[in-house]
């Protein structure tokens, strides 16, 4: 479904983020990317909806070349692909319902949206993604009125509103205390489950990557060091990617 | 919300009394803004008579009625149409009251391009000349006899004419000797009141080029050079005088006269500021711990001080340094003393506040820890309070400086004081060159200081320490700051010219200037000039009776002769006048002269009687009017009709309106420009790259020089450019408000969340959406506010703008100054007092709720 192939990002400065990455995603995966902060992780993620453009390598997707796309294609493949963020990335400003609609924007004609306008049936599907991730009730208030774990909930039902075939999640819960988080990852975990969304998801917890994914792949200094079941990540796999401060991490605690 | 009351009555309701429907509804805001709203622009409309504010209010009152039905039918609708309509017919009302014609730009265009012109040619350095200058007297037009005329050229340099007189119009040939040989030269007509102006020819200047010998000869057109009602009677003559002038350049280059007087008055306008400033701190200081909450909240006496102590400030304050400079003016002199003291009291209020907000924002727990060592109130406050504060006043105090300087440029336009005394004396003399440089000067200052200020403020705030040497040197630089400081400020004294003297002597015009800005003139009774005269023959001999007297009841006037020469002895008494008030006593002459018997004359006493002895006049005496009489009369004002609404009360809420709403074209011009050049100031939009940066860094200087242009500069330029009125005072402010908008816009798009522009990027929205959807949302309550922020300011500056030709309260309050009518004036410094609190008030609860 997804295949990154050699992908290589340097910055302006000279940094290299990502060292010839290369791995595929399967049709109804549950990925996990693993990694030190400033291991890649974030621009890998960024990388395959082009929010950061690839120096160079390919990304495949059902056979369409992202890395070559423009425009109107670029936005086309975007809007297949939602995305959630660890600051949640809500439009404090708006309401929420504006904020859940607003992941319809690649769908609806362009001139209307601007006038705010948008379908009836966008509308009651509005309504229905906030059911669906349990706050209904909050379509009215204003984004920055609600908690940290709700404000992640209309990040995810804005992702819904995408009708997504891959969600790409970058370290959704690291904001979040431990409860919080598991109930944000039980919601993808169901979208992986039940709608059969492929989820590729840059995760802080080992417990969490035990506990919600079916493959992980392990980055350090942006190159791959480890690829393979959750259940193959051993400690001493796990102080590879990670270093010394491993025995923090099987704790769960955050690692940096 | 009950939907369902009776639909005709309701929808009925809302056609008659517009709002009124909503209210039944339920929907109060609503109804309360329509029912308010529309009676509002009806009167906006009846005011300035415009067809297109009835269509707002129409407009606004037809969709109530149409938001009825709908929402009968459960499907109220949106608000933002009648917002517009409203706003729409605000806007036309504005335009129509302010005198808004752009078209002004283009046909004044002509008067203000010398000035434009004048600011690239700065007069900063010119050669010095030698001067030849010859004269020759012409009498015109020509008489018979012809008298001598009363002045004569220099002895070596001397013009001779061929004809002694010639009339306007006629052209007489000179001839130059003694001049500067082989060089060109002016030439030069002087009225009989010694006004100069340029001969032309051709409608161009006249000039001359001498020849080897020093000689020229030109044919000169005689000027109309006295307006035609001073020109001389038949068979009288005036004499003018042409001179030729050689100004030739020798030596380098070396600073002008306009140079050394702008570094002078520069010198004198920091003086102000620096004195003001220091003298201020020092005042401010205690003022602030009386003002501050947390210390005098503690009983009813201190508390009642607290309140007093803000009120005060805060009326103080809402006036403007320019107003205290006049009513200053009017206490001890038009001066630098004047000046200072306007700058000391508004400082001190400002500084007084700023400070009162510093001790209540100390922390009580360092307070609380000192005082749990055991140490006593005194250790407390120096060891707890003090150290907390130090920063933040010496903070505020640098900022206040920075105010000064820019207010002492100004306080000069309305009184001899600073640097601004030289714009507008320059700009009166069209000296547009000496201007551009004053102009020039005060902005360059104004930008450095503005810089250096800030720089100093951030290392004050940070607790960067000023001076990283050693110890030693550190103390040796404490010395030697220390005496920099004595030293400017006994200069600073000087310059500013402190004349204790005078404050005090002159306290009884303070006190009556005081009382009377105390006692406005809101209610009158409209009165009507009444009087009664007599006849006074001359001489004494041509009659014979000893009284004369009209006669009869009521108000009269009785000479104690009719008949006197000039010279004698005569009483002038008034019977049954109006008890206790002021009467006029004048000589009327038979010709339509009048003449006032004696200044500041009379009163009438208790019984309406007045008494005034004198003697007859020169003037009066009846041989000069063929025989015919001169006559006393007795003048008072009686009161008709009831108690009205004063005449300045009704010019007042007039120019207060007008004044709103100049300052809101003049907000909303000026947001409508600085939006879009905004986004080319912010880093975020123009990007690193070799373009942007120069962009930006282009947009950001432009926008901190501009800023350094004082809006009553401004105001100065454009009342000279479209002439006097509200729209010159607009144009200033809108000018003064696109850098000073612009400035903070593109710190608000600067600090955009990028995280929400990429969630929405992530869409797969295209750019505009993002825009729409994640850019402007994040903008428009932090836009709003500085707008509002921007608004509030401009009112403040919209009353003073008008002391130089930019319309509003301002311009009719000076005049009321001037002429001496306090009572009226006080009427509109109570006003200004008010639309600055009210405006503050407003404009500060609405920021709360948008940010």
């Amino acid at each position: 479904m997804l295949t990154v192939e050699k992908l290589t990002k340097v910055f302006p400065g000279g940094t290299a983020a990502l060292k010839d990455v290369s791995f595929s995603i399967r049709q109804g995966e549950f990925m996990a990317v693993i990694g030190l902060s400033g291991s890649g992780k974030s621009t890998l993620l960024r990388c395959i909806n082009r929010l950061i453009n690839p120096t160079s390598g390919r990304i495949l997707w059902d056979n369409t070349d992202v890395t070559a796309a423009k425009g109107a294609e670029l936005r086309r493949i975007r809007r297949h692909i939602g995305m959630i963020f660890q600051q949640f990335n809500l439009v404090k400003q708006s309401s929420v319902s504006t904020n859940v609609l607003s992941g319809r924007l690649g769908y609806v004609n362009p001139w209307l949206s601007l006038c705010g306008y948008f379908p009836a049936e966008d509308r009651a599907r509005a309504l229905r993604a906030l059911e669906h991730v349990g706050i209904p009730e909050k379509i009215q208030e204003r984004a920055d009125m609600l908690s940290g774990g709700q404000q992640q909930r209309v990040a995810i039902a804005r992702a819904l509103m995408q009708e997504p075939q891959l969600i790409l999640a970058d370290e959704p819960v690291a904001s979040l205390d431990p409860v919080l988080a598991h109930s944000i990852m039980q919601y993808l975990e169901e979208l992986n489950r039940k709608d059969g969304i492929t989820i590729l998801c840059s995760l802080h917890f080992l417990d969490l990557v035990h506990r919600y994914a079916t493959r992980v792949i392990g980055l350090k200094a942006g190159e791959v060091v480890f690829e393979g079941l959750p259940g193959e990540l051993t400690r001493e796999r796990f102080k590879e990617v990670y270093g010394e401060e491993a025995e923090m991490a099987t704790l769960g605690k955050p690692l940096d | 919300m009950d939907h369902k009351k009776p639909h005709l009555l309701i929808g009925l309701l809302a056609l008659v009394i517009p709002g009124a429907g909503h209210i039944l509804q339920g929907r109060k805001q609503q109804g309360v803004a329509i029912l308010a709203g529309v009676p509002a622009l009806i009167g906006l409309g009846l005011w300035q008579q415009t067809p297109l504010v009835f269509v707002g209010a129409a407009a606004v009152w037809l969709w109530s009625v149409w938001d009825i039905y709908r929402s009968l039918n459960e499907k109220p609708s949106g608000t933002v149409l009648p917002f517009l309509a409203g706003m729409m017919a605000v806007y036309a009302a504005a335009v129509a009251a302010t005198d808004f014609q752009p078209a002004k730009l283009i046909s004044g265009f002509s008067s203000i391009k010398p000035v434009l012109s004048a600011l690239a040619k700065p007069d900063i350095l010119a050669y010095p000349t030698q001067d030849k200058i010859g004269a020759a007297p012409v009498m015109v037009p020509c008489i018979d006899p012809l008298p001598r005329p009363d002045v004569q050229g220099s002895r070596r340099t001397v013009i001779l004419t061929d004809s002694a007189c010639a009339a306007v119009g006629e052209t007489i040939r000179i001839k130059g000797v003694g001049f500067i040989p082989n060089f060109e030269g002016e030439l030069w007509w002087r009225n009989p009141i010694s006004a100069l102006q340029r001969l032309t020819k051709n409608g161009r200047p006249q000039s001359f080029k001498t020849d080897e010998k020093g000689e020229f000869t030109a044919d000169i057109k005689i000027p109309l050079a006295v307006p035609l009602n001073a020109m001389p009677a038949p068979g009288r003559t005036q004499t003018h005088q042409i001179e030729a002038r050689q100004h030739k350049p020798y030596g380098s280059l070396q600073p002008t006269e306009t140079l050394r007087l702008v570094v002078a008055k520069m010198g004198e306008t920091l003086a102000l500021a620096f004195l003001a400033t220091v003298l201020a701190t020092i005042f401010a200081i205690p003022i602030g711990f009386l003002a501050a909450r947390n210390l005098m909240g503690g009983n009813k006496i201190t508390l009642a001080v607290y309140y007093l102590t803000r009120t005060v400030l805060n009326i103080i304050r809402s006036i403007e340094t320019l107003i205290w400079a006049i009513i200053f003016g009017v206490w001890v002199g038009l001066g630098p003393f004047a000046g200072t003291l306007a700058l000391l009291f508004h400082s001190i209020a400002a500084l007084g506040k700023l400070y009162s907000e510093a001790v209540e924002s100390v922390d009580p727990r360092p307070v609380e820890a000192v005082r749990a060592t055991g140490a006593n109130p005194f250790q407390v406050v120096i060891f707890g309070v003090i150290p907390q504060i130090t920063a933040t006043f010496l903070s505020f105090t640098l900022y206040r400086w920075d105010i000064n300087v820019r207010m002492a440029t100004v306080i000069g336009l309305v009184c001899d004081a600073g640097i601004g005394f030289l714009v507008i004396q320059w700009i009166r003399l069209g000296s547009y060159n000496a201007m551009a440089t004053t102009i020039i000067a005060i902005t360059l200052v104004i930008a450095v200081l503005d810089y250096g200020s800030a720089v100093v403020r951030k290392r004050i705030i940070e607790g960067i320490p000023v001076g990283r040497g050693k110890k030693f040197s550190r103390r040796a630089m404490r010395a030697a700051g220390a005496i920099c400081f004595v030293v400017l400020f006994i200069a600073s004294w000087r310059a500013a010219d402190i004349n204790l003297d005078a404050f005090v002597r002159d306290a009884g015009n303070g006190v009556r200037l005081a009382r009377e800005l105390l006692t406005p003139e809101i209610l009158d009774r409209p009165t009507e000039l009444r009087s009664t005269d007599a006849e006074l023959w001359t001489p004494a001999k041509s009659c014979s009776s000893k009284n004369a007297a009209t006669t009869g009841v009521g108000p009269r006037i009785r000479l104690s002769q009719s008949c006197a020469d000039v010279g004698d002895a005569l009483t002038i008494t008034g019977e049954e006048l109006p008890p206790q008030s002021r009467v006029y006593i004048r000589w009327l002459f038979p010709d339509g002269g009048e003449l006032r018997v004696k200044e500041n004359c009379c009163d009438t006493d208790a019984d309406g009687r007045v008494r005034l002895s004198t003697r007859v006049h020169p003037l009066a005496d009846s041989k000069n009017y063929n025989g015919r009489p001169v006559r006393v009369s007795i003048q008072w004002h009686e009161a008709v009709g009831g108690l009205k609404l004063s005449p300045a009360v009704i010019k007042t809420g007039e120019l207060a309106l007008i004044t709103l709403l100049m300052a809101l074209l003049a907000t909303t011009l000026g947001s409508l420009i600085a939006i879009p050049v905004s986004f080319l100031a912010a880093r975020n939009i123009v990007g690193a790259g070799p373009l942007g940066s120069a962009l930006y860094y282009a947009t950001r200087t432009v926008f901190n020089l501009w800023r350094s242009i004082e809006p009553m500069i401004l105001a100065l330029i454009f009342a000279t450019w479209v002439g006097l009125g509200p729209f010159a005072g607009i144009l200033a402010l809108t000018l003064n408000n696109i850098p000073n908008l612009g400035k903070l816009f593109s710190e608000a798009i600067e600090e955009i969340d990028m995280g929400q522009v990429e969630a929405l990027t992530a869409t797969g929205a295209n750019r505009l959406q993002v825009i729409r959807y994640a850019v402007v949302p994040q903008l428009i309550p932090k836009f709003t506010a500085f707008i509002l922020y921007q608004w509030d300011i401009n009112i403040r500056m919209s009353t003073v703008i008008g002391f130089v030709g930019g319309g509003g309260i301002g311009q009719q309050w000076r005049v009321w100054v001037q002429l001496n009518q306090y009572a009226a004036a006080a009427v509109a410094t109570w006003a200004i007092v008010a639309m600055v609190w009210i405006m503050d008030y407003a404009s500060s609860k609405m920021r709360v709720k948008l940010v």
